[in-house]
């Protein structure tokens, strides 16, 4: 296949003569060139999707309220310097706060989930995904981005909401 | 009797099939490969670990700068070249019918309207430099929202293309905000979003590992 084919074009009659050019191709660095651009075309595609994080937004036109007990709730401030301020139920007067690590919030929302488990219960849910009946807390996230806060502040909130597992929460 | 000895070559592989398999792979990612558009607007996504991935056809896209500016991308020319003709009568913007065209393919845009006649009328390669200031947003007034009317008019288009069987489903809403972006600015735009009946919206995220064990106790 590599093989060129050898038409002589040296005048009729002469014999060709002994020192022969080979003909094989190294195909070495063709090969190399070909991975080459492989491997940047595989990196560039796989890396330019992005991932989407789906929000639902309350309608709020409507006449629905829903009241939460306090004892099922969380409240988290997102305020300025990526800081977190939160308190438990209806204990606005302390806040308490914090910062986006995964010692941070991610501790302060599994405590706090650890509380109304035990005060409520677990609540079984059908994962909409495998349809498989799961458990799920029943804590209630408020999340309340302050003006100071970046948006990164508000997607670090959503995930940690995705990481715990938490099934009821709203940005407000 | 004289054994044959073995005779002796270089020890090269022929790299043919080798080399065949590279271009086959690398033609495969070439056309597979969709070239980048260019971006009207630097916007640098927050990280997340979620794993749905953006839809290939069928977005509206609200991307908001660090500073707060309000750009917006829309996929399909049949809707846009509907959108734009529904935006020119009823705002009178005075659009020639070459200028809508430009729209249809423009991709990203971000100026108030009534300077949209100018971009569409700047050179391709300038567009970059258009001074964009962002799409107006009034919040106290959901029906002067320049936004507002753009996204309300694009999901109506849609739905007409729909119908008319150019496009296959309605659009999603993908609001891809700047990580540094201060919250007002993309409050603003979620409460425009939420006043049109838009509830449903999707953030873009860039990847981020799952955290191992220690949250999931």
């Amino acid at each position: 296949m590599a093989d060129i084919p050898t038409a002589s074009n040296a005048p009729p009659g002469r014999k060709p003569r002994a020192h022969r050019m080979s003909t094989r191709i190294d195909f070495t660095p063709m090969v190399d060139l070909g991975f080459l651009l492989i491997t940047f075309f595989m990196l560039t595609t796989t890396l330019a999707k992005p991932s989407l994080m789906a929000l639902v937004m309350p309608d709020d036109s409507g006449p629905t309220k829903q009241d939460v007990q306090a004892s099922k709730c969380l409240t988290l401030i997102l305020g300025a310097h990526d800081r977190v301020y939160w308190y438990a139920g209806l204990n606005e007067a302390q806040p308490d706060s914090t910062n986006f690590s995964d010692t941070g919030l991610r501790r302060v929302i599994l405590d706090r989930m650890q509380q109304v488990n035990q005060k409520w219960g677990l609540e079984i849910h059908k994962d909409p995904k495998s349809g498989l009946e799961k458990q799920g807390s029943l804590l209630y996230v408020l999340i309340k981005p302050e003006p100071g806060s970046r948006y990164r502040n508000l997607v670090d909130a959503l995930d940690e909401m995705a990481i715990c597992g938490v099934r009821y929460y709203t940005v407000m | 009797m004289p054994k044959h000895k073995p005779k002796r070559s270089a020890p090269s592989i022929d790299m043919t099939a080798m080399c065949d398999v590279a271009f086959l792979l690398l033609t495969f990612f070439m056309l597979t490969a969709k070239a980048k558009p260019q971006e009207l607007v630097v916007v640098d996504t927050p990280s997340s670990i979620s794993e749905t991935k953006l839809p290939d056809a069928g977005t509206l896209t609200i991307m908001v700068d660090k500073d707060g500016k309000v750009f917006l991308d829309m996929a399909g020319q049949h809707t846009r070249m509907d959108l734009i003709s529904a935006m020119n009568s009823t705002y009178q913007m005075g659009l020639t019918e070459k200028e809508m065209n430009v729209f249809s393919i423009v991709g990203g845009f971000g100026v108030p309207r009534n300077q949209l006649k100018k971009f569409l009328n700047t050179e391709p390669s300038e567009r970059g430099r258009f001074p964009s200031a962002g799409i107006p947003i009034d919040s106290a007034d959901v029906n002067k929202s320049e936004l507002a009317n753009w996204i309300h008019n694009a999901r109506l288009s849609q739905f007409r293309m729909k119908q008319e069987g150019k496009v296959k489903d309605e659009y999603v809403i993908v609001v891809k905000a700047d990580a540094d972006t201060p919250y007002p600015a993309v409050q603003s735009v979620i409460n425009t979003l939420v006043d049109i009946n838009v509830n449903k919206f999707n953030l873009i995220t860039s990847m981020e590992g799952k955290p191992g064990a220690e949250g999931k106790k």
